[in-house]
């Protein structure tokens, strides 16, 4: 799906922000809606649902918090929240609550264009077979990952756990998710098993393990894919 | 002390009793060897060396007694008619009576010395007492005056110094006493204390009373001085505090100021139609930088009142070492001279307890401060390892060093090692440190080496979870 087809409603109450936004999106091909408030957003996002939401956490009449979980109740829309500097724990409620991705307050437009191609790759190139990233492909149907075509060997844990992040090319998958994905209900809260098994894979498809070009730590809540080398 | 306040007792009225009779035996024994050369009433007088005798060892009455007894004796057993109690011959009434009354006179004179000297013993041993308890007392204010944590405690040493070991001192509300002990409350007003003497002293309960008098204006006295000091060390706190307020305050405004007249110039600029598009974007590129500069800004302050304010709330999960320095470094840009940070980290660093995005805003600080210092074709170094039961990450630059003066005070807000304090770089130590202890773990400087500077981030070694194929 072109950009150009692609409506993209921001919600923040901001006026100076909202403009510099459309701006930047508009340049980019996408079609822009806004809305100021929460009540404004979830009319407009109930009326005509959008491709993708920008959404500020903080609305004049509420939280961008309820705002995703409101949405989520019918609508997998994707949502990227943005969310105010150093503020972790926010940002971990956000995702929670079904928000797709962030950005942190303030950004540069490269961040923001990057992860909206990034949650809405998601719909335009699921069900693809392989993802390349670089040097990288990563064979869903075969289960396998090359490196320049030279066959890499991952174990099954390893693969699944590059695999999800490959479903979502570019998309913040939080710690949470693959640990449910990959070991099952009861192991959500089991993050240690993410650091030794995400060394292993790095150890294996990294070419510097120690500065990583493809999966990328998003410390404290996730891990995600590098597609733009 | 009292012993002259004692009460009489039949032992010494016996002893007084019989020693008076040997007295006027001695006499009477004396007259009878000396009858045949001597009338009776001549040698009367020898019974005047009894009386004195007895006036200066018994005293008074005693004296009274060996006259009476004395004239009684020589009537009796030396004047005629012999062994009657009356007198033939007038001269002899004469004798007899003028030795009563001599006996009399010098029993009582002597008495009387000998009562005088008793009191004047009595006064020298008071004073000495009183003397002793002025040494006592003056030594307490001098151990109280060295200025002391627990000024009970020292006055209690001081007495116990003066006082022999019999007394001392006990802070408490009821008394304490050991066995063998009396206790009294002195009348302080400040706290309750007890004066403890033991049994076995020579200090009687009025003794005590007269020294607690003193001891308790002395102890109020230091009361209010260690209240006094106390509450001006509190005040001189108030003072510093707000100094370094107003020092942040002017350093804030100055660091915040500065970016944003770039930022307005900068538009300015763009805004101008000569501007060449060259121009153009380096003036954006100049808006871009400072606006990265003020969220840098404010970004340090906001992390640094979170940790003043105690406030850091870490969200704890095993962190991965290697992964966190990694994202930090991705994240870190370094446009004079990019490609300056090595990391030299064993992959295989056990995991640590901590706030994986506050280990970020740690690590961050350090290799930014080391960048800033180190010359620009020298790298700054991460390195790591394990030893003495903590997991330790030493983040090593080729800068000038740490004087060893601004040691102690490098992780203070606003230290930052040169002048240069843009992008709130004053702020970075004292943030690593904040955030590192919040985490249970450790940031100290070792800087010794000519060759740069040192900072060693330590996290306890704990005991690593249980992994699953």
């Amino acid at each position: 799906m072109s950009p150009g087809e692609s409506r993209v409603l921001v919600v923040d109450d901001e006026p100076q922000i909202v403009r510099g936004l459309r701006v930047i999106l508009t340049n980019a091909g996408y079609r822009v809606e806004e809305a100021t408030t929460k009540k404004e957003a979830l009319d407009s996002v109930s009326v005509r649902p959008p491709d993708a939401i920008v959404l500020d956490l903080v609305l004049p009449d509420g939280d961008g918090i309820e705002v995703c979980e409101d949405i989520r109740r019918w609508s997998q829309v994707p949502i990227v929240v943005l969310s105010a500097v150093g503020d972790e724990r926010q940002k971990v409620r956000a995702l929670d609550a079904g928000a797709d991705d962030y950005v942190t307050k303030p950004f540069g437009s490269e961040e923001l264009l990057a992860r909206m191609r990034a949650v809405l790759r998601r719909r335009s190139e699921e069900g693809d077979a392989a993802v390349r990233v670089g040097d990288l492909e990563i064979d869903l149907a075969d289960r396998a990952v090359r490196r320049n075509g030279e066959q890499l060997h991952l174990t099954p844990i390893e693969f699944d756990l590059l695999s999800k992040l490959a479903e979502h090319p570019g998309r913040l998958v939080t710690h949470r998710q693959l640990l449910h994905e990959v070991w099952g209900p009861g192991y959500e809260d089991e993050t240690h098993y993410l650091r030794v098994h995400f060394a292993h894979v790095r150890a294996k498809i990294e070419p510097d393990p120690s500065n990583p070009r493809y999966v990328i730590t998003e410390p404290g809540i996730g891990y995600r894919l590098q597609v733009e080398q | 002390m009292n012993r002259m306040r004692s009460r009489p007792d039949f032992g010494r009225i016996a002893a007084a009793t019989l020693e008076t009779l040997a007295w006027v035996g001695l006499a009477t024994a004396l007259v009878a060897l000396l009858d045949s050369v001597a009338t009776p009433a001549g040698l009367g007088s020898l019974y005047l060396i009894a009386v004195l005798a007895v006036a200066i060892r018994r005293g008074q009455v005693a004296a009274l007694a060996a006259a009476i007894v004395g004239v009684l004796v020589l009537n009796y057993f030396f004047i005629k008619p012999l062994h009657q109690l009356t007198i033939a011959d007038s001269d002899n009434v004469v004798a007899l009576g003028v030795l009563l009354l001599a006996a009399l006179v010098v029993g009582r004179l002597a008495g009387q010395s000998r009562q005088r000297a008793a009191e004047a013993e009595l006064r020298a041993e008071q004073a000495a007492a009183r003397e002793r308890e002025a040494v006592m007392l003056a030594d307490a204010a001098t151990a109280l005056l060295g200025g002391t944590d627990d000024l009970v405690a020292a006055i209690s040493a001081g007495l116990e110094t003066a006082g022999r070991g019999e007394l001392r001192l006990g802070a408490s509300a009821a008394p304490h006493a050991k066995d063998a002990e009396i206790s009294l409350r002195l009348p302080t007003e400040a706290r309750s204390v007890w004066l403890y003497a033991s049994g076995s002293a020579t200090w009687t309960e009025e003794d005590l009373n007269r020294i607690a008098t003193p001891l308790a204006r002395l102890i109020d006295v230091a009361a209010e001085r260690e209240t006094a000091a106390a509450r001006s060390a509190e005040a001189e706190a108030t003072r510093q505090a707000d100094a370094a307020k107003t020092v942040i305050l002017h350093a804030v405004s100055h660091d915040l100021r500065s970016p944003l007249t770039a930022v307005r110039t900068a538009a300015a600029g763009l805004r101008e139609e000569g501007t060449t598009p060259e121009d153009r974007v380096a003036l954006i590129d100049a808006i871009e930088e400072e606006s990265d500069r003020l969220t840098r800004l404010i970004g340090n302050l906001l992390d640094l009142s979170r940790i003043e304010a105690g406030a850091v709330h870490p969200r704890t999960d095993w962190c991965d070492l290697l992964d966190v320095i990694s994202s930090t470094v991705s994240h870190i840009r370094d446009p004079l001279s990019p490609g300056r940070i090595q990391i030299e980290l064993d992959g295989e660093l056990p995991l640590v307890r901590a706030d994986a995005s506050q280990l970020e805003r740690v690590f961050s600080n350090l290799i930014e401060n080391g960048l800033r210092f180190s010359p620009l074709d020298q790298p700054v170094r991460i390195s790591g390892g394990v030893g003495a039961g903590k997991v330790t990450v030493r983040v090593v630059d080729r800068g000038p060093g740490v004087p060893a003066s601004q040691r102690a005070a490098i992780f203070e807000p606003f230290q930052s090692g040169g002048d240069d304090r843009r992008d709130g770089v004053g702020l970075g130590l004292a943030i690593s440190r904040g955030f590192t202890e919040a985490n249970g773990g450790e940031l100290r400087l070792q800087a010794d080496s000519a060759d740069g500077t040192a900072f060693a981030v330590s996290f306890p070694l704990v005991e690593q979870p249980a992994t699953v194929a």
